[in-house]
């Protein structure tokens, strides 16, 4: 087995983007390549994730990409997993390098969405459900999330200033981050007073529709110790799947996709959640964090609300959840967004982070699901001094 | 000939929910209850079921109230997306529930029961 390293990583600002769904692929593209520093011909494969490329007139995506690049003679794939996509094709990147089939391949997240208005981007999303049982009987995403909250907040008396905090945290990060979708301070005032979208969730629980694109160049260590430049490694990879029904979840209060990827990610790297300096979290919603940093060990069921309460998710905290800005700041761009995580710990293990910098870090781990947690995945990663 | 199969299955749920019931399947080797268009058994992985119509009664796990609908629901004033339990079986369902304003009018626990499948809205449900 070979050891999987990123050698490079690039992406758009996270917003509202006026440019083609193509044009932002290939400005993240040509970022991720550069900061690797290597020549287009050394891509061997690309990965891409996208959703709703047909609101943009454009499906299968990968070889019109490669084309683009300058690669048409290089195997493409395209990969959707709702909000999970990104994560999901990361892993099919990740496993194509650990299995020796390439040395240095592409992997691509990018969405655009906002063209559509939100009453068409909220009906598109409601796609991603499981559509006879949810989005057929009215239940947007912001819906399911928020029946996912009630359950939670009734077993463990958590309330809706709890989930404001998360918020308030995250977007107090995304002002650190210029690349981020919604730079502003907000209060937990803010949040409680702000429209109700589905309840108990409002609009500040709930993260943006953004377009966006992120791209990273995956190798083996022999290729990214010749480069001579700066590079990560990947230790440790988890896929999990959950009923992709809220009503078929036992507890409806817990992910089971994110145990079930978090536990073989930790496996593999061999550490424990203690180990993890920082995390990059998949926060669509208020409650996804809460839930979040539970399922994946950082705190005990029914506990986090009070630990993030106290500060121990901040950026100086015991654990730091989401220095991005999450994608309640940084933005949402579904397809871009298990891969716009992984930028992130590359430019925090590279010197890149600036004021975001977790200082000290040396391991940090991604999260990233599709959908209410059908298609989850985790990985994990290790500074290279 | 295949012991499970896909068609028709939830053409048979509708009709089940249009008379009010809910169809499940009853492992023959595990006794799990599933929804009907649930394949294999989640449990055990058998092949061999049952299928039981369960008087379409339960309680509310939880629920939401939309203010922001998707596409298709915008004609109604107010409703509420609910996850309910169907009495004496370990089986969760959801549907629709027009009428529902506020929170404190759908209290966790509530009583529902299916009133019909609707071509526009899903399995509709009723307080009771």
């Amino acid at each position: 087995m070979e050891s999987v390293c990123i050698l490079g990583a690039g992406s758009t600002k996270y917003g509202k983007l006026d440019e083609s769904i193509i044009e932002i692929a290939l400005t993240a593209s040509v970022d991720a390549i550069e900061s690797a520093g290597i020549s287009p011909e050394d891509i061997k494969a690309g990965y891409i994730s996208n959703v709703f490329g047909v609101a943009d007139k454009q499906v299968h995506m990968a070889p019109v990409i490669m084309s683009n690049l300058g690669l048409s003679h290089v195997p493409g794939l395209t990969i959707e997993s709702a909000c999970g996509s990104g994560s999901v094709m990361f892993r099919e990147a990740f496993a194509n390098i650990r299995a020796g089939f390439y040395d240095c391949v592409l992997a691509l997240g990018v969405e655009k969405v906002t063209h559509t208005g939100t009453n068409q981007s909220t009906t598109l999303f409601s796609y991603c459900s499981d559509f006879f049982y949810e989005g057929g009987n009215g239940a947007s995403f912001p819906g399911l999330f928020a029946s996912i909250a009630r359950a939670y907040m009734t077993k463990y008396k958590a309330d809706e200033e709890d989930l404001a905090n998360v918020a308030v945290k995250n977007h107090e990060n995304g002002l650190l981050n210029p690349k981020a979708h919604v730079r502003k301070r907000i209060t937990v005032e803010d949040v409680l007073n702000s429209p109700v979208v589905a309840s108990p969730l409002k609009l500040y629980d709930c993260c943006p529709f953004s377009d966006g694109a992120s791209a990273l160049i995956l190798c083996n260590e022999k290729f990214a110790k010749k480069s001579g430049k700066p590079y990560i490694k990947v230790i440790g990879s988890g896929r999990g799947g959950s009923p992709a029904a809220v009503q078929g979840r036992k507890d409806i209060s817990t992910i089971p996709g994110t145990v079930i990827a978090a536990d073989q990610a930790y496996k593999m790297a061999g550490i424990s959640p203690h180990d993890v300096n920082f995390a990059e979290v998949h926060d669509c919603f208020t409650i996804a964090e809460i839930i979040d940093v539970e399922d994946l060990g950082f705190f005990q069921k029914g506990k986090a609300a009070k630990e993030i309460r106290e500060g121990a998710t901040s950026r100086k905290g015991r654990i730091p959840i989401n220095p991005s800005g999450g994608l309640k700041s940084k933005g949402h761009p579904i397809g871009a967004t298990g891969i716009g995580q992984i930028v992130e710990v590359f430019e925090q293990f590279t010197g890149q982070a600036g004021e975001r910098t977790i200082k000290n870090a040396e391991i940090a781990l991604t999260h990233n699901f599709g959908a209410t947690g059908a298609s989850a995945a985790v990985h994990i990663f290790k500074k290279v001094n | 000939m295949k012991n499970v199969t896909s068609i028709g299955v939830r053409e048979k749920f509708i009709s089940s929910a249009q008379n009010s019931k809910i169809l499940a399947r009853k492992c023959k080797d595990c006794n799990t209850i599933m929804l009907a268009t649930i394949l294999y058994c989640e449990k055990c992985h058998g092949k061999k079921f049952n299928l039981i119509e369960y008087p379409g009664k339960g309680y509310v796990d939880t629920f939401t109230i939309h203010t922001v609908p998707p596409e298709g629901f915008e004609d109604v004033e107010s409703y509420a997306w609910v996850v309910f339990t169907v009495d004496d079986v370990l089986l969760r369902a959801s549907g629709f529930l027009p009428g529902i304003k506020k929170p404190s009018d759908l209290p966790i626990g509530s009583e529902v029961e299916v009133n019909g499948f609707d071509k526009k809205h899903g399995l509709v449900l009723k307080k009771i």
